[in-house]
């Protein structure tokens, strides 16, 4: 992990925002943090995941299209003191003035169907990417891989829900991006 | 500067640590649902019946050999396997979609005695309550899910066995 730098953001007094790169890899981290809640991504390169998937039964091909499209992986943490809730389908990126969904495990099922996957690799998938609706107990987090659909170098801005505790939060990581395809 | 410094100094070690510490404690579920019966073949080929534990206390974990989080917490199950197999409580655990060669290869570098179950085709762990993995569940002697840890945790951590262990008759 490298130097990171936190940022408040404007109107979102209590949120914090961190950015980092790890000295290996060169792949960059941002992290919003706001009353012991950590939502947390790290980029993965397009090769990390597609060795990831065609190691779990995906096609080359089919494996690429995951991989070339903006896969993090992210860490949802809540170390507060509240229950608290999401749903992925709240969240929403930016991308050149254009609001879009994120790509869920539901939205991601369906293509894998009409491309006859395999049902090993299909579960595979499913679990490996972070729950489209989790609730955490105060102690509880996911691993998971989140992907938002777009090419490689993008920059994007992610708006993001939590319920706490039954109060609805909202946050904005800016300017985040993905990983480069290296050749 | 000095502040600067200190700053950027908190700011990475808090970071590294959220990102590798386990989780904490078990979820009491309050409705305290009936754990859905199961039977899986281990890695030796018995087949085990959840519903044939009634009158134990039964740790079930579900998992992958991919996951990080998962593999973080299999060596404290197992230290905590090795004090809670002798009290007559039993831990599964479950593993989501890979077959014996992937589990086997697994346990090479993380070698478990407990024994490992395969969900070959997630029937089971779609009848689970379960959204993501790791995610564990107690379940009592009557059959009932009493806690929950999504997330890995510390298994030999005394204060959660000790709630492990109050559930014995």
């Amino acid at each position: 992990m490298g130097l990171l730098i936190a940022t408040a953001l404007p109107g979102q007094l209590s949120a914090e925002i961190l950015t980092g790169k790890e000295e290996q890899t060169g792949l960059r981290t941002w992290e919003w943090r706001q009353a012991g809640i950590s939502i947390q991504l790290v980029q993965r390169s397009p090769d990390q995941t597609r060795a990831f998937f065609q190691g779990r039964g995906f096609s080359p091909k089919d494996a690429d299209s995951i991989a070339l499209a903006c896969v993090f992986q992210t860490i949802f943490r809540n170390d507060g003191q509240q229950p608290l809730s999401y749903d992925l389908n709240e969240w929403q990126i930016t991308y050149q003035d254009e609001r879009f969904p994120l790509q869920t495990r539901e939205r991601w099922e369906q293509n894998w169907l009409d491309r006859a996957v395999q049902q090993a690799a299909r579960i595979a998938f499913r679990w490996s990417l972070l729950p489209t609706r989790q609730s955490f107990a105060p102690g509880d987090y996911n691993w998971g891989m989140t992907s938002f659909g777009l090419p490689p170098g993008a920059s994007f801005d992610l708006s993001l829900v939590v319920i706490v505790n039954g109060k609805s939060i909202s946050g904005q990581i800016p300017s985040v991006v993905c990983a480069v395809d290296l050749p | 500067m000095f502040r600067l410094l200190l700053s950027i100094l908190i700011a990475i070690f808090s970071s590294l640590s959220i990102a590798q510490q386990a989780g904490r404690g078990l979820t009491p579920l309050p409705d305290r649902p009936p754990a859905p019966d199961f039977v899986l073949a281990d890695m030796d080929g018995n087949q085990h019946q959840l519903s044939s534990y009634l009158g134990r206390v039964v740790i079930v974990n579900f998992w992958a050999t991919w996951c990080p989080p998962c593999r973080a917490e299999m060596p404290s199950m197992q230290r905590a396997w090795e004090q809670l197999e002798k009290e007559g409580i039993l831990m599964l655990g479950i593993d989501v979609g890979e077959d014996e060669d992937t589990i086997f290869q697994f346990t090479a570098n993380y070698p478990v005695e407990f024994p490992l179950l395969m969900d070959l085709d997630s029937s089971v762990i779609d009848q689970w309550p379960v959204r993501g993995v790791p995610t564990t569940f107690v379940v009592d002697p009557k059959g009932r899910i009493i806690y929950r840890a999504i997330g890995g945790r510390e298994w030999d951590d005394p204060e959660l066995l000790a709630l492990v262990r109050a559930l014995k008759q």
